[in-house]
């Protein structure tokens, strides 16, 4: 199981590497933004997409925009800030796989990513 | 068929921003560092008055534009680093600030969706720190100050909005 983790916050790259080493995902890339992510995601053969939204240089619907241009199937999961109804529903558009609004608690990030971990284990 | 953005005075939406970030702080706080902050007070900002020595701004903008604000002091800031991550911090360094800017990101963020009749964006937020620190908002602002006390400390954000 590989995984692309993209945000601008150690602090939320932190967190979610934790949560993903608890359940047993240790092949995991790191991004700041878009623009690293992408380059990461060509270079790599990831199984799961971690992205922010808000973020410099390429947000994360941008990234998830190129992803899908060159991978219809691999999960993307937007961990982000934006909650509104329509925001999710360009993110949904845009083919997100699913979504986890910020702040969320431990058991809420788990289970998402457990969710596709396990789809794709 | 658009939506109308309700027509409100700065003044008036400045208030009406104040609640939710109230809820949106307790939320934040819950959640991502396991305490519950307790409104200490709500006041106008003074020219002239400091804000905390880790102060995080961000800039909101679309149906409204404004500034928000949250501050507290560098211990507090190190202890929102430790219960995030579980790192220690013993001085305000790269990674507090991320820390704070990301709480800060949340508040803004959770706040906003609570307002989505308004259609608001958010910045990245910026970071700033030092004793005695002077915010300006726009001269024609009259920006709020909500305060908290908390487990890890007194904190406080400002908000303030203005014509568009």
């Amino acid at each position: 199981m590989k995984v692309l983790l993209v945000d601008d916050s150690g602090t939320m790259r932190a967190i979610q590497r934790r949560c993903l080493n608890k359940i047993g995902v240790e092949d995991i890339q790191e991004a700041e933004d878009g623009v690293q992510g992408l380059a990461l995601f060509q270079a790599g053969d990831f199984d799961v997409v971690l992205t922010d939204w808000n973020m410099p240089n390429m947000d994360g619907l941008q990234l998830l925009q190129e992803i899908r241009q060159r991978n219809r199937e691999i999960p993307v999961i937007m961990i982000t800030t934006e909650a509104e109804r329509s925001r999710v529903v360009l993110a949904i558009q845009f083919g997100v796989s699913d979504y986890l609004v910020k702040p969320f608690t431990p058991d809420g990030l788990r289970e998402k990513i457990e969710k596709w971990v396990q789809v794709k284990a | 068929m658009t939506t109308a953005t309700p027509a409100l005075s700065p003044a008036a939406l400045t208030a009406e921003y104040v609640n939710p970030l109230i809820t949106a702080t307790r939320d934040v706080f819950e959640m991502m560092l396991g305490c519950t902050p307790v409104r200490s007070g709500l006041r106008l900002k003074q020219p002239g008055d400091a804000s905390p020595e880790v102060s995080a701004v961000i800039g909101i903008s679309g149906g409204a534009a404004g500034t928000i604000v949250v501050g507290m002091s560098g211990e507090a800031a190190c202890e929102v680093l430790k219960r995030m991550i579980g790192a220690e911090a013993y001085a305000v360094n790269d990674q507090v600030c991320d820390a704070v800017g990301e709480i800060t990101n949340m508040i803004a963020g959770s706040a906003k969706a609570q307002l989505a009749k308004y259609q608001l964006s958010i910045s990245l937020p910026n970071v700033v720190t030092g004793d005695g620190l002077r915010l300006h908002f726009p001269s024609n602002v009259c920006p709020m100050v909500v305060e908290f006390q908390s487990d890890i400390g007194p904190l406080s954000i400002e908000v303030g909005f203005t014509e568009i």
